[in-house]
């Protein structure tokens, strides 16, 4: 149970370094990305464009961290449930976009990005389970 | 575990949740003022995206031209590889446009100049006609294409 939940926190904040890094990389097609979904007021899309890579970034930085872990899944857990329901909310308008999730990179339809984001919600949650409980006493607990 | 706020680990999580969103503001306050490719900011969305011509031809996608100035216009000379489409033949000419147009192609749609309309009104059809989202309008139009690409 330990080991997996080590490996698993590899792919959970990776992802996410990952996600923010490609999307740091060219932020006015990110915010272009955003606009696509046409959910948010013209203003906010800019604003979000540079924030968004960015706490994907620190989040997904502070999972490796002991003390910031479960704050950071919460984060996490939260950022992605927001993307599925942006995804799903576009899917169902039958918008011809693309996610923008991984920058440059996203070519995918978005049902693939959708599924992904499940998966990748599923893991969070489950990690977020398991790090919350808390442990045997140990003097390395804070 | 109980998240409530009587339990002190959960106001924990919290407090460092609400330091590593202020955390993340830092970098985006700087990359919102240095990045070189950093977004424009509006308060309200331009009615259709001018793209200037070096950033038009920089474009690594897969990219569409489409001329949008009148037949005998497009036949005498025309941006490489553009494909006509005006809306004088609009109907004709647009099956030709749809059958390589692919999702994710990027389409820059260009009149005589500035001041033209032609190219507008393109983009602002295929973006709400036929639900097109990378059209772009070239910046200063076949002008400007012209002015670039001088003997």
């Amino acid at each position: 149970m330990n080991r997996l939940t080590c490996i698993l926190r590899l792919p959970a904040g990776g992802i996410f370094v990952v996600a923010g890094v490609l999307k740091v990389l060219d932020p006015a097609r990110f915010a272009a990305d955003i606009d696509h979904f046409r959910l948010l007021p013209y203003f906010a899309v800019a604003p979000l464009a540079l924030y968004l890579p960015w706490l994907e970034i620190v989040c997904g930085l502070a999972v490796f961290v002991n003390a910031w872990r479960r704050s950071a899944l919460v984060l996490l857990l939260a950022l992605t449930v927001v993307f599925i329901a942006a995804i799903t909310s576009a899917w169902t308008r039958g918008l011809d976009i693309r996610c923008g999730c991984f920058g440059a990179a996203s070519t995918a339809p978005l049902a693939y990005d959708l599924v992904f984001d499940v998966v990748l919600g599923g893991v969070l949650f489950w990690l977020w389970r398991v790090e919350g409980r808390p442990g045997p006493p140990s003097p390395h607990n804070v | 575990m109980a998240c409530d706020q009587t339990n002190p680990s959960c106001a924990a999580i919290g407090r460092t949740a609400v330091w590593l969103l202020a955390l993340a503001l830092v970098p985006a306050v700087l990359t919102g003022w240095l990045h070189p490719k950093r977004p424009e900011w509006s308060w309200t969305r331009p009615a259709v995206t001018e793209l200037p011509l070096a950033d038009a031809e920089r474009l690594t996608l897969p990219v569409i031209w489409l001329d949008a100035r009148p037949d005998e216009e497009y036949a005498a000379k025309h941006v490489p590889g553009a494909l006509s489409l005006n809306e004088d033949r609009w109907d004709e000419l647009v099956p030709k446009f749809m059958a390589v147009w692919r999702p994710g192609t990027r389409v820059v749609v260009y009149c005589n100049s500035q001041e033209c309309d032609a190219s507008r009104a393109v983009a602002a059809r295929l973006r709400h006609e036929y639900r097109i989202n990378y059209v772009f309008v070239l910046q200063g139009g076949w002008k400007a294409w012209l002015e670039a690409h001088k003997p």
